[in-house]
């Protein structure tokens, strides 16, 4: 089942700031302790409409820009009908949400004033279809898990607890003389009349197509990254016999290895110890899909320009497949060369950049904020950040935003909902709003706020860092990846500061966490199935 | 010098403070005073109304000369250890400027009402289950800070005024004084001399508590559910502060070492920077004794070698617990009556701890002894099968438990110790009949614990581990043993069993105290 993750960002009047956060907040109970569900056709809205997992409505305050309104919304299925839904639900709310709005400077100014003018009856969606956002990256940590099968299952997993605890009430339970087997075999045969949907098929969560598209993006992403490294390469060999373009390369390599190597080190006061050693890293993970990239860059690039080469050069196809591989395999050789030069301009940069040691902190703000967060197991969190100038963080941002998505789309631990260590995250989602010029992240993750960055902090702070750093004020980073968030109390500063209040914030199963969400998945993997082998029911049994 | 079991002599050295720090830390850091049985928690109120603008720290002075605060440098005949609220720096007259540069959950105290929420005490307008009946007794009684309301006006507000509650308890205290002696006469009399010494400054003792460490015929320190307590200490290291006896460095220990910044204000911490201390401008008074701060060009460093002090009364009801726990093994034998020989009421009440009652770590096969402290839980249980996932042990301290995968077991255990805190609490209240039948004494632990950052530290124990009802991928259970009514399991071949347990732990008081250094006490003395 398609998974949307979305939002819509929308400048706020600054005359209507606050109007608009008392509107946001009236929508539930500000003392609730409950922080899913509504009021009135809200409510309805969100318990009924099968498809919403997580929706926020948040205003940033106006620090660089004017404020800015933030619908943020992952649900099942293709996001036209969930606007539809969602008009049918709250539309003279939104209505009176949008008009905090300014209107719109590009071509949707028109449907802003149609959508807003008194007693307008203009349909909303078309709208706010016109302005949702593209997410650069985004997570789900229960990829392929609609809102009706989590609950579903979390249900059944109740029933198993209850089963097991009732099964011949007051007297021996019938089912701890059972093997493993055995007790799989009664406990489905128990719950199957309540559950008829065991006996059905379970549903690919990632279906094989889907699977397909998510590594041949990744392929094709890789390929095109490795052609980019190569121009320089492919120009240089175009004019130089290759002794000199050889010792061009291996000169300049050396030189800006040799530049690394001092300008590599820690500004003073900046380093943390880390377990992360770039060199493991490229040996361990890195070299042989970059060999192997490489090489089907070389086949490719020569089909694709042999047939040129040998009309223009009067040349049977392979000898001029063979010119062609030998040209573009030795800009391949160069991409160590460009690599290492872009290096050098990033750190020439990150030495310059001025991180913000001590960001300030709105204790009011952060006071909405706690007032808001801990009532469940899960909490929310959105923030905003100023991009750092420049050309090559501009590059960075969007090259490498987009490599992070397609490769969290690909990779075994992130399908699998983990990132590093951790698998605490319901929905992620970055985007670059006002004009790209800032960054916005917003997550709907398990524990508190202290737990949820502590754990990036301390055990994947290289990913943290290389996902954030390219915010302004960020804590001082090597290669993107060093020290930055591994500075604890800094960067946590630095996150709040970001953050703005979730002022309407819903969850559609408030006591699961992801990995609660995956116990039970594996638990009605198990009851589909009519027989467990020895070994399947000896795992299986442990997650009851 | 006891951050082995108090209980047990450990097989490692004691670590101590090197100098200056040891002459400047309180001994409260390095010792829990264990050869020093007896005690007394005294809870201070100043009774003055308002600031002083002058002289609020006179009793600190009048104080010292029957009770001075031990420092760091070695075993004294007795001990004394003193913290402060917030709301008693600032009837004491401690400038506004540098009450502000406090921790954050120092500067809004224990009792605000977002953190009450997140330490399981109080959802909204309800105290939980965990604190005594009426709420508790006693706490610093922090005033709402700047923050509570949100009332500046602004063109274009008409937002409707969220007005944060200010949760009160009937007593209020200002400071504490932990006095620690050889005998309950002595400790009497101490009392006396101490109390009589503060009461022409208006300072009295609102609430205190004897405290006890009443070793058992086999020399161990039991709290009063029978359990052996004090073990599994953090151990700090910093090379040239912290050292053995013979002055040489303690190494980082692998499994549960902690930078000194965990502990002691002005050191490097686990997250990589100096444990933030609060400030006072050079020209606040008499601030000669205070070093200069790394940082603030002008100001004086109140924190290097203080740190912030943990305390809450936790009522315990003893003859609930074993009750529950008879109750607990009758149902499993009634459900099971041919798989359950083993399961007796002290093999249940094992389980919810963790431990034996002499404090050796369950284990699938046997136990590991109370005097090793060097395990992991991935490699010797990871599935719970000894000591469950859900107990109290496991859950104070996860260690490698929660790694996904055999990969991530370093990366877990570092990450558990960043949030490790050094406990230094002692019971309170007469030990229970044999066997337990109930009665009205008023019994239980006074749990004192130091670090450096509370919401990292304290805080993370209580609500991420302690009271997370997913910890472990558990669902809907906190701790058994600490944690309000509700669920357990026990994880066991071929099916865990899931038992009922009661509330046996009641919060009766609490609050954040910085515990000064010597040089910050003086300052204080002096305002």
């Amino acid at each position: 089942m398609r998974q949307t993750t979305l939002s819509v960002a929308l400048e706020v009047k600054p005359e209507s700031f606050d109007h608009l956060s008392g509107l946001l907040d009236a929508l539930r109970d500000r003392r609730s302790p409950n922080p899913s569900g509504g009021t009135g056709p809200f409510a309805d809205f969100l318990t009924t409409v099968p498809a919403v997992h997580f929706m926020s409505l948040s205003v940033f305050p106006g620090f660089d820009y004017d404020p800015l309104f933030v619908i943020e919304a992952n649900f099942d299925g293709a996001p036209g009908p969930f606007w539809g839904q969602l008009e049918t639900a709250i539309g003279p709310d939104l209505r009176s949400f949008l008009r905090c709005c300014k209107r719109p400077l590009d071509h949707t100014g028109d449907l802003f004033d149609a959508v807003t003018a008194p007693d307008s009856r203009a349909p909303i969606a078309p709208y706010l279809e016109a302005r949702t956002l593209t997410p650069t990256v985004y997570h789900h940590g229960n990829r392929g898990m609609t809102r009706d099968r989590i609950l579903a299952e979390g249900e059944l997993f109740l029933g198993t607890r209850k089963e097991l605890a009732n099964a011949n009430d007051g007297g021996p339970s019938p089912y701890r003389k059972l093997t493993p087997v055995e007790i799989h075999a009664k406990l489905r045969a128990a719950l199957l009349p309540q559950f008829g949907w065991l006996a059905e098929k379970a549903p690919a969560r990632i279906p094989f197509l889907q699977s397909v598209g998510d590594y041949a993006r990744l392929a094709w992403f890789v390929l095109l990254v490795v052609f980019a490294l190569s121009i320089p390469g492919l120009i240089l060999k175009s004019q130089l016999a290759w002794q000199y373009y050889a010792g061009l390369c291996v000169a300049l390599f050396a030189l800006f290895t040799g530049i690394l190597y001092k300008m590599g080190k820690p500004l003073p006061g900046t380093a943390t110890p880390t377990r992360f050693s770039f060199l493991t890293f490229f040996l361990r993970h890195l070299l042989v899909p970059v060999v192997i990239a490489v090489a089907v860059y070389v086949a490719i690039a020569a089909f694709i320009t042999a047939p040129v080469w040998s009309w223009i050069g009067h040349k049977p196809f392979w000898p001029a497949w063979w010119d062609m591989a030998i040209w573009a395999g030795w800009s391949g050789a160069s991409i160590a060369v460009t690599v290492a030069g872009i290096l050098v301009w990033l750190r020439w940069l990150e030495r310059r950049d001025a991180s913000q040691d001590a960001p300030p902190v709105d204790p009011k703000m952060l006071r909405e904020m706690a007032r808001r967060e801990d009532w469940i197991p899960q909490n929310h969190m959105g923030s905003v950040v100023l991009i750092k100038p420049g050309v090559l963080r501009a590059i960075l941002i969007r090259v490498g935003h987009h490599g992070l998505h397609l490769l969290l789309r690909a990779q075994k631990a992130a399908r699998n909902g983990y990132l590093g260590s951790m698998r605490t995250i319901h929905f992620a989602h970055w985007a670059r709003v006002n004009n790209d010029s800032r960054l916005m992240f917003f997550s709907n993750f398990d524990q508190t706020w202290e737990s949820y960055l502590d754990d990036f902090i301390e055990k994947a702070h290289a990913g943290l860092t290389l996902a954030w750093s390219s915010g302004v004020g960020f804590p001082p980073t090597r290669f993107l990846v060093k020290d930055g968030a591994s500075h604890g109390r800094q960067f946590k500063e630095w996150a709040r500061h970001s953050m703005t209040v979730s002022r309407f914030w819903y969850s559609a199963y408030k006591d699961l966490t992801a990995e609660q969400v995956e116990r039970n998945y594996r638990i009605a993997l198990g009851l589909r199935k009519k027989q467990l082998s020895e070994k399947e029911a000896a795992a299986w049994i442990n997650d009851l | 010098m006891d951050q082995r079991p108090v209980s047990e002599g450990g097989g490692t050295p004691n670590w101590h403070l090197s100098a200056p720090a040891s002459g400047q830390a309180q001994g409260l850091v390095v010792s829990g005073f264990a050869s020093l049985p007896t005690g007394r928690a005294l809870f201070l109120e100043l009774g003055w109304k308002g600031v002083k603008k002058k002289g609020g720290g006179a009793w600190v002075e009048a104080l010292r000369k029957v009770a001075q605060v031990t420092d760091a440098d070695g075993r004294d005949p007795r001990a004394v250890a003193m913290g402060f609220t917030w709301s008693g720096l600032q009837k004491m007259g401690l400038n506004a400027n540098a009450l502000a540069s406090f921790d954050r959950p120092f500067q809004e105290g224990m009792f605000q009402e977002d953190r009450l929420r997140r330490l399981g005490d109080r959802r909204g307008e309800e105290w939980q289950g965990t604190v005594i009946p009426g709420g508790p007794k006693w706490s610093g009684n922090t005033p709402l800070d700047d923050a509570a309301v949100d009332d500046e006006a602004r063109a274009f507000d008409d937002r409707q005024e969220i007005r944060e509650q200010r949760i009160k308890t009937p007593v209020t205290v200002h400071a504490i004084v932990l006095l620690y002696c050889e005998h309950d006469e002595a400790a009497e009399a101490w009392c006396e001399e101490v109390s009589a010494a503060l009461a022409p400054f208006e300072v009295t003792v609102s609430h205190h508590l004897p405290l006890d460490l009443r070793l058992d015929k086999q020399g161990i320190a039991r709290e009063h559910f029978g359990f052996a307590d004090g073990i599994s200490q953090p151990i700090p290291f910093e090379t040239g502060t912290v050292v053995y006896k013979d002055g040489t460095n303690v190494p980082k220990d692998y499994w549960n070492g902690v930078p000194l910044g965990e502990i002691l204000m002005g050191h490097m911490n686990g997250h990589n920077e100096i444990a933030q201390g609060p400030v006072v401008a050079a020209s606040a008074g008499n601030t000669d004794g205070l070093p200069d701060h790394p940082k603030g060009v002008g100001f004086k460093d109140l924190g290097l070698n203080g740190s912030y002090m943990v305390v809450r009364e936790l009522k315990q009801d003893v003859y609930a617990f074993w009750q529950s726990m008879r109750v607990a093994a009758a149902h499993i034998r009634e459900r099971d009556p041919e798989g359950s020989a083993h399961v007796t009421t002290t093999w249940m009440a094992e389980r919810v701890v963790g431990r034996d009652t002499h404090g050796n770590l369950l284990c699938p096969l046997g136990t590991i002894p109370v005097e090793n402290n060097d395990f992991g839980f991935w490699d010797n249980d990871r599935h719970g099968m000894g000591c469950p996932l859900g107990s109290h042990v496991r859950r104070a301290n996860p260690r490698d438990g929660l790694a996904p995968t055999p990969a991530d077991k370093q990366t877990l255990l570092d990450a558990a110790n960043n949030h490790r805190i050094l406990r230094r609490g002692r019971k309170y209240g007469k030990t229970i009949s044999v066997p337990p039948t109930p009665d009205e004494v008023d019994r239980g632990l006074l749990f004192v614990c130091l670090n450096t950052d509370i919401t990292r530290q304290f805080e993370f124990v209580q609500q991420t581990w302690i009271l997370n009802p997913n910890f472990a991928t558990l669902y809907d259970e906190t701790d058994p043993l600490i944690g309000p009514k509700g669920t357990m399991t026990i994880p066991e071949d071929p099916l865990r069993r899931i038992i009922d347990v009661e509330t046996f732990v009641q919060m009766a008081g609490g609050e954040y105290f910085f515990l000064p250094s010597i040089p910050a006490l003086n300052y204080l003395g002096s305002l």
